[in-house]
C-alpha cells in the first residue's frame, strides 16, 4: 500500500462528496466525487494506477460494452475494478481506480478526448482502439483531429501494446506507427467519416474486405484477428486458425460480436485463457442498462442506446422489422451533442412501414427528419403516461423498442429504477 | 431527360457532409414535390467530372482536410464556373460556403485557394463559433425570403464579402460571417453557415433556389412539423437571451 497520504485524503473527501450527491438524488455521484479527488490530489490517477491498469478501451461507439466484456474476461485472474456506469472522463477514471481492492487489476473505459491524458497517467499494458466517427461535434474535435492526437499519444507511450480495428482507416492512421500493434478486422459499417485518407486527403478505395489509398499507398493492415459474421452470428478467427464461436453472446448485433473480438485480442495479449474469456463474455447480459427491458410509466420498453449515425446504422438491424412501432427519444443536452443535425445522417428511411413515436427534447427535429424520410410518426411529449395517445398497435405490444440518445437513455433508466423501487 | 425535371448535383457528399447537410438535398426533393416539380439527384464523387447540365449544385460542410481536397478537385474540374456562367443555382453550406469563395484557411490556418464563384474571402475567427444561429433576411435578399432564418453554426471562419457579393442575412443571435452579416449571395449563388440542415429548417430558402431554376417565385406551402420546429427553435433563442 504505497498510496500517498494526499491521495488517501482525497479519496475520503471524494467519497463524502459522492455520498452527498447520491443522498441529494443527483445520480451515482461518481463524477462529483472524482472532481473533488482530482482537485485535492491532481496526480491521484497516476498514484492509484500504480502499474495495475491492464487495459484502456476507447472508441466512439461500444466502449462501455467492450470494457464490460473485457473486464469479465480479466476476472479469471482475480479481482477487477472497472466503471459500472460508463463514467469515462478523468473524474470517472479516478473514482473507478479508488474503488475496490487497491491491487485489483483495472480495465477502464476512456472518453476519446481524454485518452491521451489518461494513458500518460496510468501507463496501461494494452490500449484498445475500436472506431472513430462523428459524435457530439460541438464538444469533440473533428474525427481526424482526434486521430492525430491518438497518434501523438502512441508516439509518446512506446511501451504500450495497441489492439486496433484495421477496418477503420481513421483508427488505423492513429495506431499504425505504434511499435506494437495487434490488428483486428472488426468491420466498419459506417464509412462516412473515413471516406478520405486521414494523411493525404485522397478518396479511399474500398472493397468488401479491404481499403486502400491510391494517394499515399496506405492500406488495411494484415490482421491477427478477424470477426466472421454470418447469418446473425459471429466467430472470432485468429491468424493461427483458431476459431471462437460468439453465438453465445447475449449482447445482440454485429457490433457486439466485433466488440468481443477486439476484447479477445486484448485477452490474448494479457495471457488469459481464451476459451474461458469467451465463456465469461457470454455471461454479460445488459451493460449499464443497454438492451435492458424495463417498465416505464404505463408501458414496458427495451432500452437501446443510439447516440450517433454510426451507432444508429447498426442498431436499426437489431430492431424488430416493420410494421412493429418503435419509440425514439432525442435530447440535445451536453452529453448528447447540442446539435441534432446528425439525425439527417441516420438512415431513418429503413424504418418505413411502421409508426415511430417521436419523443425527447428534440422530438420536433426528429419529426421533420421522419417527414422527409417518409416514415409515419406521432410526436408525444410523454409516451409513457397512461393517457398518452399511443397508436393502438404500440399499446398492444408486450415490449416496445425505445432507442434513445445518451441523456434520454439515462432519464428512462433512472425513471424505471425509481418507479420499480416505489412500487 | 424531360426539360421539366430539375437536375440537382450533390457535390462530394463523401467529403462535404459532416453535419447532416445531406438533408439539404432531401429537403429540395421534398419541397419540389410539394410544388409539383420533379427532381433527379446526381451524387458526384471527387475525381468524377462534375455534370455540366445540372440546374442546382449543392455543397455541404466538412472537415479541414476534406475541404481542401474538395476545393482542389473542383478547381481542377472547372465545371462550377461554367455552371454559374450559364445561370445554374448553387447552395453551399459552411466549409462548402468558404471553399466556393476566393480563399479560405486550411488545417494549419494558411490561406488555400477557393473555387472563386463567390466574391468572399475567409480567415480565422478569434474564437470558434458554435451554437444556435438566428438571422433576419437582408433587405436586398431575394423576394420570397421573409421569415427569420434558423440553424446551427459550428465553424472558425471569419468571412469577408467583396463588392460582388451581398449578405444573405443579418445576425440576430450567433456569429455568422463575424461582422453581424451572415452568408452571401451573388446572382444565383448562395452560401451560408446555417446547418440544421438549412433547407429543412428554412423551406423558404429551398423555394427561392427552386424558384431560380423554374424562373418564377413559388408560393409558400407550410408544413406542420417544420413550423413547430421553427417555433420551438425561435423560442429557444428568445429564452437564451437574444
Amino acid at each position: 500500500m504505497s498510496r500517498k497520504l494526499r491521495t488517501r485524503m482525497a479519496i475520503t473527501a471524494g467519497r463524502m462528496a459522492a455520498a452527498t450527491s447520491r443522498i441529494a438524488g443527483r445520480g451515482e455521484g461518481m463524477v462529483v466525487g472524482g472532481r473533488v479527488m482530482l482537485k485535492l490530489a491532481p496526480d491521484a490517477i497516476a498514484d492509484l494506477a500504480n502499474g495495475r491498469v491492464a487495459a484502456l478501451v476507447s472508441a466512439t461507439n461500444g466502449k462501455t460494452s467492450t470494457t464490460r466484456l473485457l473486464a469479465n474476461a480479466v476476472e479469471q485472474l482475480g479481482p477487477v475494478v472497472t466503471a459500472a456506469t460508463g463514467a469515462n472522463m478523468t473524474s470517472g477514471v479516478v473514482t473507478t481506480l479508488a474503488s475496490g481492492p487497491p491491487d485489483a487489476t483495472a480495465v477502464l473505459e476512456v472518453d476519446e478526448a481524454y485518452l491521451p491524458m489518461v494513458t500518460a497517467a496510468t501507463k496501461p499494458r494494452v490500449i484498445l482502439l475500436g472506431n472513430l466517427s462523428r459524435d457530439q461535434l460541438d464538444r469533440m474535435n473533428e474525427v481526424a483531429m482526434t486521430a492525430r492526437k491518438w497518434r501523438k499519444m502512441l508516439a509518446e507511450n512506446p511501451d504500450v501494446t495497441v489492439v486496433a480495428n484495421a477496418d477503420d482507416p481513421v483508427v488505423t492512421f492513429a495506431a499504425e506507427q505504434a511499435p506494437r500493434v495487434i490488428w483486428v478486422g472488426g468491420g466498419q459499417v459506417w464509412t462516412a467519416d473515413s471516406s478520405v485518407c486521414p494523411e493525404c486527403g485522397t478518396l479511399l478505395t474500398r472493397s468488401d474486405t479491404q481499403w486502400n489509398c491510391t494517394g499515399c499507398g496506405r492500406k488495411r493492415p494484415e490482421t491477427s484477428w478477424e470477426l466472421r459474421w454470418q447469418d446473425g452470428s459471429g466467430t472470432a478467427v485468429s491468424r493461427l486458425g483458431q476459431e471462437f464461436d460468439l453465438f453465445g453472446l447475449q449482447l445482440p448485433g454485429r457490433f457486439n460480436a466485433s466488440n468481443a473480438t477486439l476484447a479477445l485480442a486484448v485477452a490474448e495479449q494479457l495471457g488469459l485463457g481464451l476459451d474461458e474469456s469467451v465463456k465469461r463474455m457470454c455471461q454479460v447480459q445488459a451493460v449499464s442498462g443497454r438492451y435492458a427491458i424495463v417498465n416505464v410509466g404505463a408501458i414496458r420498453i427495451r432500452l437501446l442506446l443510439a447516440k450517433n449515425p454510426a451507432g444508429w446504422t447498426e442498431l436499426i438491424d437489431v430492431m424488430p422489422p416493420a410494421p412493429t412501432p418503435v419509440i425514439v427519444s432525442i435530447n440535445s443536452n451536453a452529453a448528447d451533442g447540442r446539435d441534432p443535425s446528425w439525425l439527417w445522417d441516420v438512415p431513418f428511411e429503413k424504418l418505413r412501414g411502421r409508426t415511430v413515436i417521436a419523443t425527447g427534447d428534440r422530438r420536433r427535429d426528429l419529426a421533420v427528419r421522419l417527414l422527409h424520410a417518409e416514415v409515419d410518426h406521432v410526436v408525444i411529449a410523454d409516451p409513457y403516461s397512461p393517457a398518452a395517445p399511443l397508436p393502438p398497435e404500440a399499446r398492444a405490444l408486450d415490449v416496445i423498442d425505445n432507442a434513445a440518445t445518451y441523456t434520454a437513455f439515462h432519464e428512462l433508466r433512472t425513471r424505471a429504477q425509481r418507479e420499480a423501487t416505489s412500487e | 431527360m424531360s426539360e421539366s425535371v430539375i437536375r440537382i448535383a450533390s457535390i462530394y457528399p463523401t467529403l462535404l457532409g459532416t453535419y447532416g447537410d445531406g438533408g439539404n438535398v432531401l429537403a429540395l426533393k421534398h419541397r419540389a414535390g410539394l410544388h409539383g416539380l420533379v427532381t433527379d439527384v446526381v451524387d458526384v464523387s471527387p475525381g468524377e467530372p462534375l455534370p455540366r447540365d445540372c440546374d442546382l449544385y449543392v455543397l455541404g460542410g466538412g472537415e479541414d482536410t476534406a475541404q481542401v481536397a474538395a476545393a482542389d478537385s473542383l478547381r481542377a474540374d472547372g465545371g462550377m464556373t461554367q455552371a454559374v456562367d450559364r445561370g445554374a443555382a448553387v447552395l453551399a453550406i459552411c466549409a462548402g460556403y468558404q471553399l466556393i469563395g476566393r480563399e479560405f484557411p486550411d488545417a494549419t490556418g494558411a490561406p488555400s485557394a477557393g473555387v472563386g464563384i463567390l466574391d468572399i474571402r475567409t480567415d480565422r475567427l478569434p474564437k470558434r463559433a458554435v451554437g444556435e444561429l438566428l438571422t433576419r433576411p437582408d433587405p436586398q435578399a431575394p423576394a420570397g425570403l421573409t421569415d427569420l432564418l434558423t440553424g446551427y453554426e459550428n465553424h472558425a471562419g471569419a468571412t469577408h464579402l467583396g463588392p460582388d457579393a451581398r449578405p444573405l442575412a443579418q445576425v440576430e443571435f450567433g456569429v455568422g460571417n463575424g461582422d453581424v452579416s451572415e452568408g452571401a449571395i451573388s446572382g444565383h449563388v448562395m452560401g451560408t453557415y446555417l446547418h440544421g440542415p438549412c433547407l429543412a429548417r428554412n423551406p423558404q430558402i429551398a423555394d427561392v433556389l427552386l424558384g431560380w431554376v423554374v424562373g418564377e417565385q413559388l408560393p409558400h406551402i407550410a408544413e406542420r412539423e417544420v413550423e413547430e420546429l421553427r417555433a420551438e427553435r425561435l423560442e429557444f433563442v428568445r429564452r437564451s437571451g437574444r
